[in-house]
């Protein structure tokens, strides 16, 4: 009891040093803007977070590193709720995690309840986030004390685990999966090897003796490439022409949407834990599990309002939640996460366990303005309603040539590098074949970041080890995420559990 | 998201030409990641050299394009995908376009694998002024229905906004105009609004800022 006691004290006073830094009004400020630019370009059809933080990642720069991180937080909130108010109105998801959201948002939409919809989203986002958050406060700590356990095996397994799960939660063929993450992780050793000065993979080049830049390899392939699918694919842009109508949800509404936006927030706030993107299967977990439990399922896709409550809750808590694999192991568990990791080594910051207890300013700050973002999005995003919708009609034969225009200007800013601009030219093209021969590039760029990090405790655990690679196996924690890791490719290839996940995907999309 | 190629099966020897083309692809990269490793040493186990990782990696994503292939020729698959030209040459275009003007740069035509020398093109900077508006309008034409005055006066409109805002508010150090294409009269008459709005602000600020 007196260990209880003192774990909420212990919490309510980091809770507090963090809301001390964040509830300055520079970081206020910086947060708001950071939701508010977020959400104005994540709302742009086609464009998802991902491209959102690349895209925005220079105007960064020139604030403090807990500053830059805080509005970093916040356009990401910012184009993660952008996305699913592109779903609810234009039918288009901005990522994978706002593909339910088009179900029966749109569909509502189209009924003339639009405003109700994205009401609803905002609210149970705005709820989810807010016990998102204080799950990451909770466990912070703990976790972190548990990453100092970690020998360098174990993180090695840990993040085979993660690529793992990338290769079950990804789409079509398993091999492909695979084969994507290895290409990700054959790029990652592209530069000057740390330990012996030379350099591999660069063909004499010096341009990328450094290594490629995270923002470079993400902007081609999830802005540019991204680009081109959209040009060659006449999506058919629905617009809701009529009315938005009323945004507040009326009592019936809530009562419909509280045991999903309770389901969902916690079905989210697990998934987005695990390593490897289980963030992702919140949203469809929520949505499969409401439909399951209604008295009459035959209402879901044709504008059920769980069906927007539920999926968007676990969406955001995921969102959130994922921000732990990263602040308290350093390792990053999706895409989102790994552009992360860059912003934060341009801010000279180092994700791990160390980040809580030497700079505790930072990290407790950080995780104040998770609750605050998610506040401020609540509240800038329903009055703003109006110009989003404006937004939307902008045609994207006007719209593209502008994302292409800032990205030039954001890949440029990040080094003043012109030379960096022609690789993500490069990079698009490659994503476009990729994309053309049918793999998909999101489980690139995660190994891709991984795989710096897997090289390195791979020598260092077999070093400890003196070249034995039983240590991976014989370490009771290293061996059993092994274990996991075996079974998850088992799983994935066995063709029963292939074709349901098959139809998980399908009923999606 | 749209999924996979079209549904359309294809006959004869090769059952799935959307793997081949895939496996043949990881086989080029397998190839490139082995060339440019081929030089670094491999190392022990209890010290691994600089060359192992790229190397092993390499192997496995060939291992990979071999399987693929096996399994184009022996399981129906899809048909290949089409490419189109047109989307990425001008988008690209537009990219490049922005890259070679920004800061200026000099174009080499031959001088490598044992191609001679045929030309150099020496590009002056031109900064974002410049660069931006062009990068937009070339990039536009990779849409049939881009319309040409609409996207120019967009791109310039546009490039014009983002100067205010990543030079002004943002301090990027990002060249803006160094050709000096802005005519004398009104760059001075920018400066005179600007300090203008930087007094207007600084007496606003005094009112309530003690």
């Amino acid at each position: 009891m007196d260990l209880l006691a003192k774990f909420a004290t212990d919490l309510a006073g980091n809770l507090s040093l963090g809301m001390g830094v964040a509830l300055s009004l520079k970081n206020l400020g910086l947060c708001f803007l950071g939701c508010l630019i977020g959400t104005l370009i994540g709302v742009l059809p086609g464009v998802g977070p991902v491209a959102t933080i690349t895209m925005l990642l220079p105007i960064t720069f020139g604030i403090d590193p807990i500053g830059a991180l805080i509005m970093l937080a916040g356009i990401y909130y910012g184009a993660q709720y952008g996305g699913s108010t592109t779903a609810i109105l234009v039918n288009i998801p901005g990522e994978v995690t706002s593909v339910v959201t088009t179900l029966d948002g749109h569909q509502m939409a189209k009924q003339g309840r639009a405003g109700v919809a994205l009401g609803i989203a905002a609210i149970g986002s705005f709820i989810a986030g807010s016990v998102a958050t204080l799950v990451i406060a909770a466990l912070a700590a703990p976790l972190t004390a548990m990453a100092l356990l970690f020998g360098p095996a174990d993180y090695f397994s840990l993040m085979v685990l993660g690529l793992m799960f990338a290769v079950v939660l990804a789409r079509g063929s398993v091999a492909k999966a695979i084969a994507v993450i290895l290409i990700g992780i054959l790029l990652s050793t592209i530069g000057t090897d740390l330990e012996s000065g030379e350099e591999r993979l660069t063909f004499g080049w010096t341009e990328i003796s450094d290594g490629l830049e995270v923002a470079v390899l993400a902007m081609g392939m999830f802005g540019f490439a991204e680009i081109l699918r959209n040009l060659e694919t006449t999506q058919a842009r629905d617009v809701v022409h009529g009315r938005i109508g009323n945004l507040l949800p009326n009592a019936k509404d809530l009562k419909q949407s509280a045991g999903p936006i309770a389901r969902g927030t916690l079905l989210g706030s697990v998934l987005g834990l695990l390593p490897g993107n289980g963030a992702v299967l919140g949203p469809f977990a929520s949505y499969t599990l409401e439909k399951k439990l209604a008295q009459d399922p035959t209402r879901f896709g044709r504008g059920a309002i769980e069906g927007v409550a539920g999926p968007e809750a676990a969406n955001n808590a995921g969102a959130q939640t994922a921000f732990i694999p990263l602040l308290t192991l350093g390792i990053p568990p999706n895409v989102v996460m790994a552009l992360m990791v860059g912003a934060m080594t341009i801010h000279g910051i180092v994700p791990g366990p160390q980040i809580m207890t030497k700079q505790p300013h930072l990290f407790w700050g950080m995780i104040a303005s998770m609750w605050i973002g998610n506040l401020m999005l609540l509240i800038i995003n329903l009055p703003l309603i109006g110009v989003w919708v404006r937004f939307l009609k902008v045609p994207y034969r006007l719209m593209f040539p502008l994302i292409i225009l800032l990205c030039c200007i954001g890949i440029y800013s990040v080094n003043n590098s012109p030379t960096e601009v022609v690789m993500t030219a490069g990079f698009g093209l490659f994503g476009y074949a990729l994309i053309k021969y049918g793999f998909e590039p999101a489980p690139l760029l995660l190994g891709f970041v991984l795989g710096r990090l897997m090289e390195e405790k791979l020598r260092q655990a077999l070093v400890i080890s003196r070249g034995s690679f039983m240590t991976f196996i014989e370490r009771p924690l290293s061996g059993s995420l092994l274990l996991v890791s075996l079974i998850l490719v088992v799983i994935a290839i066995l063709p029963a559990i292939r074709q349901s996940r098959e139809q998980v995907f399908q009923e999606a999309s | 998201m749209t999924s996979g190629a079209p549904k359309a099966r294809a006959h004869g020897l090769i059952k799935s030409p959307f793997d081949l083309a895939g496996g043949v692809f990881l086989l080029a990269l397998a190839a490139l990641g082995l060339a440019g490793g081929f030089n670094l040493p491999s190392g022990t186990l209890s010290g691994i050299g600089s060359g192992l990782m790229p190397r092993v990696v390499a192997i496995l994503v060939g291992a990979f394009g071999v399987l693929l292939i096996v399994q184009a020729l022996f399981f129906q698959g899809d048909r290949l995908e089409s490419w189109h030209l047109r989307g990425p040459v001008f988008v690209l275009g537009g990219v490049l376009v922005f890259a070679v003007l920004i800061r200026g740069s000099t174009l080499t035509f031959g001088g490598f694998a044992g191609i001679p020398l045929l030309a150099t093109v020496k590009i002056p900077a031109l900064g974002l002024l410049v660069a931006g508006p062009l990068a937009v309008i070339v990039s536009a034409f990779a849409d049939k229905t881009t319309k040409p005055l609409e996207i120019a006066v967009f791109g310039v409109v546009m490039t014009l906004l983002c100067g205010i805002l990543f030079k002004e508010l943002l301090n990027l150090p990002i060249p803006f105009d160094p050709a000096g294409v802005i005519p004398d009269p009104v760059y001075r008459a920018y400066l005179g609004a600007k300090s203008a709005i930087a007094l207007a602000f600084g007496i606003v600020k005094n009112l309530f800022v003690r």
